[in-house]
C-alpha cells in the first residue's frame, strides 16, 4: 500500500526524539516533537475547512523557516487542500518586483487563499490585489477555531505544488502526487538506513519552498520519525559557519546544499568561527540543484578536513523538481569522481573521450533505484554511451505535469518519459552533465527564466529593441555558473550610448531581477543566431560565444532573417 | 551616533564583507550602484545588524533603496 505524507504524520511521534528543531539567528534552539507538529496542523486544517477550503483547493504559503510553515503546510494537506509554498521576500530586495513575482505564482497556481507569516503579510497586499485569491490572505491566527475533521488523502491526490523557478515570466508550477512524493522519499530513505547504533539525522538551512529542502529533508525525516534540525536560509547566508556548527553540535549525518553553499563556506568562514567543531559525523554532504564545480569540491574537502570533514562525504547528485527531486546519486562513502574529457570532441562532435588536460567534469553517479535514464538525440533516437545528448528519465516520482500548462506538459512528458532539457553523457555507467538544451538559468540553486533578464536588457537605450539573450554556464575552473548577456547594438545608437551599454545593461538586469551579469557581450545588429521564423536561439548563442564565433559590434553581420526583422527589432 | 559615523560603519561592512573598496555616498542605490544580488543584500542586512546591534524588521527594509535610506533607518533604530 502506498503511504501518504499524512500517514507518516499520523504515525510520527513513536520515537520521543523525533521532531523539528529550529535554531534562530543566535543559534538558540526551539523544539517541536512530531506529535505537536501534527496537533498544530490539525488546528489549521479545521480552520481552513471552516472558512470553506475544499478538497483540491490550492493554498499558497508564505512563511520563513519556522513552526508556522509546518502547521500551515500539513494543515492544508489535512484539509484536503494542496499547499503551494512560495518565496518570502528577500531582505532589502525590491518590494515591487516581489509583489509581481508573487502575484504571478498565485495566479499560476490558482490559489484560493494565501496563508502568510504576520510580519510578511504586509508585503503581500499588492500581490493579493493583482491575483485576488477569493479567500484573501490570512495569518494562522486569523483562522477560526472549529471542530471540523481532517480529510484523508488518496495516493493519486496532488500532495503539493512546487515552483521550479520564481520568476515574473510564466513560472511553471510542478504538480506532484502523494504517490510520487512517497516514492521519492522511499528512494531517499533507502540511502540512509538506521543500523546498529547509528540513527541518521538531517541538518538543513535550505529554504522550505525549495525541493531539496522540503522533499529532500523534511519528508524523509518525517517518514523515519527522525529529527530534522533547521536553520533559516538567511542565517546561513549571513553566517555560513552556523551551518557547520549546527551539524557538529547535533551530530548531523546528512546535510545537502547546492554548489554555491560549499563555495560560500570556503570563502566566508573564518577559522575562529569553528572552534570546537567536529564534522566527522557528517556522512553525506549532498551537492545538487545546480552545476557542480570540481574546484569547489576540492577546496571544501581540503579546507574543512582539519575539523574532521571526510572527503568521501561529498556526494554529487542530479535531480529536478519535475522528478520530485533525486534522479542520480554518486556512490555514498566513496570520494567524488572527476574526469577530464577532450574539449574539441565534446563541443564539436558531442563525443566524450577522456584526455589529460581536458575539460574537467564531475560524475553525478548512477540512477537512483527505480529510475532509468536515456541519452537521446533531438529527434528522440537513443544515443550510445559516450555520446552527448538530451537526458530523458523514467521513474516512480515524476510529476503529474505543469499545472495549467498542458502544452508544456505534453512537450516534457512523453510515453512515461520525462525530457529533463539537460545535456550530458554516460561514461563508464555514470552520468556527466555538460549543459542545458532548455532555456533555464540556474544560479545559486535557483532557476530563473531568461526572458525576464532579456526583457530588462532589451529596452536599454542603444540596444536594438528586444534583441537580448541571457544564458548561464559553468566556465572551467570557476566556482559556479556565470551569467552572460548578449545584446545587439542598435544601428542608431550614438557613440556615447554604445560606450555606456554594458553598464546600462548590467544596471537594468540587476534592478529588474536582482542578478549580476558576469559577462555582457555587445554584438553587431543581426549577430545573434535566430530560427527561420526570426526567434532568438539561446543555447546556440551560448555555443557560438564559447566557440569564439560571435561577431562583436563594429563588424557587419546581416543574415537574411535579421534583415527582415530589422525594422521591428526582435520582439514578436 | 551621527550620520557620518553610521555611514563610516556601513562603509566598513561593505569593505569587509562585500569586497567593496570604493567610497559610499548616501545617494548610492544598494542594488544598482553597489551591485548587490540577493545573497549580497542579505549579507549586508545581517552584517549591518551585527555591527550596529540593531534589528531591521520587514517594514524598515521595504523602505530601504539607497545607502542614505539605510543610514536613516539605523539612526532611528539607535534612537537618534
Amino acid at each position: 500500500m502506498v503511504e501518504t505524507i499524512l500517514d507518516w504524520l499520523e504515525r510520527a511521534g513513536r520515537h520521543p526524539e523525533g521532531g523539528l528543531r529550529f535554531l534562530d539567528r543566535h543559534e538558540r534552539e526551539t523544539w517541536f516533537g512530531w506529535v505537536e507538529v501534527r496537533e498544530r496542523a490539525l488546528a489549521v486544517a479545521s480552520g481552513l475547512l471552516a472558512i470553506g477550503i475544499g478538497s483540491g483547493d490550492r493554498v499558497a504559503l508564505v512563511f520563513p523557516t519556522g513552526i508556522e510553515f509546518f502547521a500551515a503546510f500539513f494543515g492544508a494537506q489535512l484539509a484536503g487542500a494542496v499547499p503551494a509554498p512560495l518565496y518570502p521576500p528577500v531582505r532589502l530586495g525590491r518590494r515591487g518586483e516581489y509583489a509581481r513575482r508573487t502575484a504571478q505564482m498565485l495566479e499560476r497556481s490558482s490559489a484560493r487563499l494565501v496563508l502568510a507569516d504576520s510580519r510578511l503579510r504586509g508585503f503581500l497586499g499588492d500581490a493579493e490585489a493583482t491575483a485576488t485569491p477569493d479567500l484573501g490572505c490570512r495569518t494562522l491566527g486569523e483562522l477560526p477555531r472549529s471542530a471540523a475533521e481532517p480529510v484523508p488523502a488518496e495516493p493519486s491526490d496532488l500532495a503539493l505544488i512546487q515552483f521550479s523557478s520564481g520568476t515574473t515570466v510564466a513560472p511553471k508550477p510542478v504538480a506532484l502526487s502523494h504517490r510520487a512524493v512517497a516514492a521519492q522519499v522511499e528512494i531517499l530513505n533507502g540511502f540512509w538506513r538506521d543500523n546498529g547504533g547509528l540513527r541518521h539525522s538531517c541538518v538543513s538551512w535550505l529554504p522550505l519552498y525549495h525541493d531539496m529542502g522540503l522533499i529532500g529533508c523534511v519528508f524523509p525525516s518525517l517518514a523515519r520519525d527522525a529529527t530534522l534540525t533547521l536553520i533559516g536560509p538567511e542565517v546561513f547566508v549571513a553566517r555560513p559557519a552556523a551551518w557547520l556548527r549546527t551539524i557538529s553540535r547535533y551530530r548531523g549525518t546528512v546535510s545537502p546544499a547546492p554548489n554555491f553553499a560549499y563555495d560560500l563556506c570556503v570563502t566566508r568562514i573564518a577559522d575562529a568561527e569553528l572552534e570546537g567543531v567536529d564534522l566527522s559525523c557528517w556522512r553525506t554532504a549532498l551537492n545538487g540543484s545546480e552545476s557542480i564545480a570540481p574546484p569547489v569540491l576540492r577546496a571544501f574537502a581540503e579546507r574543512f578536513a582539519r575539523w574532521g570533514f571526510r572527503r568521501e562525504a561529498l556526494t554529487p547528485v542530479y535531480g529536478l523538481s519535475e522528478a520530485a527531486l533525486a534522479v542520480t546519486f554518486a556512490d555514498l562513502d566513496r570520494p567524488f569522481r572527476c574526469r577530464r574529457f577532450d574539449r574539441e570532441m565534446l563541443s564539436r562532435q558531442g563525443m566524450a573521450r577522456e584526455q589529460e588536460g581536458g575539460r574537467e567534469i564531475v560524475s553525478v553517479g548512477r540512477p537512483v533505484p527505480g529510475f532509468r535514464l536515456r541519452i537521446r538525440e533531438e529527434t528522440g533516437r537513443d544515443l550510445a554511451a559516450g555520446r552527448v545528448g538530451r537526458i530523458w528519465i523514467q521513474g516512480p516520482s515524476l510529476m503529474e505535469g505543469y499545472l495549467g500548462h498542458p502544452e508544456a506538459t505534453a512537450r516534457t512528458l512523453r510515453d512515461g518519459w520525462l525530457d529533463t532539457g539537460d545535456l550530458g553523457f554516460i561514461h563508464q555507467g555514470e552520468l556527466y552533465l555538460t549543459g542545458r538544451a532548455k532555456d533555464a538559468i540556474i544560479l545559486r540553486g535557483r532557476n530563473y527564466a531568461p526572458e525576464e533578464i532579456e526583457l530588462a536588457a532589451g529596452s536599454v537605450a542603444g540596444v536594438r529593441r528586444g534583441c537580448a539573450v541571457a544564458a548561464s554556464w559553468l566556465p572551467e575552473d570557476a566556482p559556479g555558473e556565470a551569467l552572460a548577456l548578449f545584446v545587439e547594438a542598435s544601428r542608431e545608437a550614438t557613440a556615447a550610448e554604445l560606450e555606456a551599454l554594458p553598464a546600462a545593461c548590467r544596471e537594468a538586469v540587476l534592478g529588474a531581477t536582482g542578478l549580476v551579469a558576469d559577462q555582457i557581450v555587445v554584438l553587431a545588429s543581426g549577430a545573434l543566431p535566430r530560427t527561420s521564423s526570426g526567434k532568438l536561439r539561446r543555447s546556440e548563442t551560448l555555443r557560438l560565444y564559447l566557440a569564439g564565433e560571435l561577431a562583436p559590434a563594429g563588424e557587419a553581420v546581416l543574415p537574411l532573417t535579421a534583415a527582415l526583422a530589422e525594422d521591428e527589432g526582435c520582439e514578436g | 551616533m551621527t550620520d557620518e559615523a553610521i555611514l563610516a560603519g556601513i562603509q566598513d561592512v561593505a569593505r569587509l564583507h562585500l569586497a567593496w573598496e570604493g567610497a559610499l555616498t548616501p545617494d548610492m542605490r544598494l542594488i544598482e550602484d553597489l551591485q548587490l544580488d540577493s545573497v549580497r543584500l542579505l549579507t549586508l542586512a545581517a552584517e549591518v545588524e551585527n555591527r550596529f546591534r540593531v534589528f531591521l524588521d520587514e517594514l524598515d527594509e521595504g523602505a530601504i533603496a539607497t545607502v542614505g535610506d539605510l543610514v536613516s533607518v539605523i539612526r532611528r533604530k539607535l534612537g537618534g
